[in-house]
């Protein structure tokens, strides 16, 4: 166990000195995915408008949810960066099959390349949010620090859940598509534009889905001006079982993943 | 001092059967010995290797396809770990395998220099350092600062070429040599490969140019089957000396 541990926290050391690396990829993949569009990466930002704004305008007489477009801007923008994360990282290990089978970069490079691109796309929706509950007149508090550091926690969970849903996805290629139809039916399981905790099947989806908790840190503080303290926990105690888990899942199967590609 | 030893070494692994829902993919990877059945089914792709280089060594690698060549190479560099038996190495190791690994078609070429020396590990004063050098040896010109797209195939093996060969490695593992580019720059890759396998402490090449080989190398390793079949002077697997005369010199 603590070999395994240790292998990780190697691997982990080495990616993140190589920092220089992954923080260069990541922008260029970036830069890649736009550089024949005259708009650039500002696409991100309209793309995540005009999902928002459609969500705003068709559902907008929603009187049972107060401060409707502040409450769909902030949850779209969580849900939408961790429906990205997500789907993403189950194939990550195979779209790097010839780098991992070519040169002895840890794995750690990979995924923090992965996060600081969805950091970075995320980056630009932040900037569309904001605009959204500036423009419907949401008041800056200074509980607004908590939705930070609620995004910093996200943040941090990042690199956890991509390992894990990476190392499996590389054993596991079927892993993808599941990933991707529950994130696709996750979102009306989640308080995205719903809210709870409500009674019946909708309160039990509100209670026992852990996306619920990452979405109400970042959004209660804006909205209502409240800490959620049991919320904050919640997250914190599953980004820390998602990094032990991940670090064992690193440490016992990173030198086995160049066989399974 | 610069050094390998490789003391039975052996590399299994075990053939996944993929948790897939899908039909079953039956194809086996290349090479190594298939052994057992059903899930223990694995293959072993180096069985009991044991050799020693020291500084000065140049070592080439012959064998059949599928004999365990390009896996020692990968062992010997890091990308697999050994199941049993140990490598001790002394000096830092680099690989030429595969130069163009990683090249990005819409950045610049000096662009796609800094990534490769970044992704290589060298310090960005490093690369900077070695920048004038790999573009003049590229002989790219102004084509430097266009993205790597826009270039011929000749020109982007030439710039693989000159980054590939930048460095001045203790230890340097080859999967057959490389060279690029028409016939003036074939000349000035053979000279810069002599150069560097020269200022090389140690050098690995796996080739089935025996010419090559008995040129370039001064002990052979020949495996079989993932196991060492000779290890032994150039001169005496290519039949030059005998085995008697050889274990007096």
């Amino acid at each position: 166990m603590l070999k395994v541990v240790r292998s990780a926290l190697a691997d982990i050391g080495r990616g993140l000195r190589m920092r220089n690396v992954w923080m260069a990829l990541a922008h260029e993949d970036i830069g890649d995915q736009h550089k024949r569009t005259t708009l650039g990466p500002v696409w991100l930002l309209i793309n995540y408008l005009a999902y928002a704004g459609t969500f705003v305008v068709i559902f907008g007489d929603n009187r049972s949810v107060p401060h409707f477009a502040a409450y769909v801007a902030t949850g779209l923008f969580v849900w939408l960066y961790l429906m990205e994360v997500l789907t993403q990282s189950v194939t990550l290990f195979t779209r790097e099959e010839s780098f991992i089978k070519g040169t002895t970069l840890p794995l750690t490079v990979y995924v923090m390349r992965m996060t600081m691109q969805s950091v970075i796309r995320a980056g630009y929706a932040l900037v569309g949010c904001l605009a959204i509950l500036l423009l419907v007149g949401t008041s800056v508090t200074v509980d607004w620090i908590w939705s930070g550091l609620a995004l910093c926690l996200i943040v941090v969970a990042t690199p956890a859940a991509i390992l894990v849903l990476a190392v499996a996805g590389a054993f596991f290629p079927d892993l993808g598509f599941i990933v991707q139809n529950l994130m696709r039916i996750g979102m009306f399981l989640t308080p995205v534009f719903w809210t709870g905790p409500g009674h019946g099947i909708r309160g039990e989806f509100y209670r026992w889905n852990p996306f619920t908790y990452f979405l109400e840190i970042v959004r209660l503080p804006v909205i209502n001006a409240e800490v959620p303290i049991a919320a904050f926990g919640i997250c914190a105690t599953i980004i820390l079982l998602l990094w032990v888990l991940a670090a064992l899942l690193l440490g016992g199967y990173r030198k086995k993943i160049v066989f399974a590609l | 001092m610069v050094s390998i030893r490789v003391e039975s070494l052996s590399l299994a692994y075990r053939v996944r059967q993929k948790l897939t829902l899908a039909a079953r993919d039956r194809r086996l990877p290349a090479g190594g010995r298939i052994e057992g059945h059903g899930r223990s089914r694995h293959v072993t792709a180096l069985d009991g290797v044991s050799f020693s280089l020291d500084a000065g060594d140049r070592l080439g690698l012959v064998g059949a396809n599928g004999s365990g060549k390009t896996t020692l190479l990968k062992v010997l560099y890091g990308i697999y770990e050994p199941t049993n038996g140990t490598v001790a190495i002394d000096g830092r190791v680099d690989a030429l395998f595969n130069i163009n690994l990683g090249f990005r078609p819409e950045a610049t070429g000096r662009r796609n220099i800094e990534l490769r020396g970044l992704i290589n590990g060298w310090h960005p004063d490093e690369i900077r350092a070695r920048m004038d050098n790999i573009i003049e040896f590229s002989e790219l010109g102004d084509f430097i600062d266009l993205p790597f797209k826009s270039y011929s195939q000749g020109m982007a093996a030439r710039l693989a070429f000159s980054i590939a060969t930048s460095f001045e490695p203790e230890i340097l593992l080859m999967d057959e040599w490389i060279g690029a580019g028409d016939p003036s720059f074939q000349e000035k890759a053979r000279r810069r490969m002599n150069e560097m396998t020269e200022k090389a402490g140690i050098m690995v090449l796996a080739s089935h140019n025996h010419a090559l080989l008995e040129k370039t190398c001064n002990k052979i390793l020949e495996l079989q089957q993932a196991r060492l079949k000779v290890f032994c002077g150039t001169e005496e697997w290519f039949g030059k000396v005998s085995p008697a005369a050889a274990a007096v010199q």
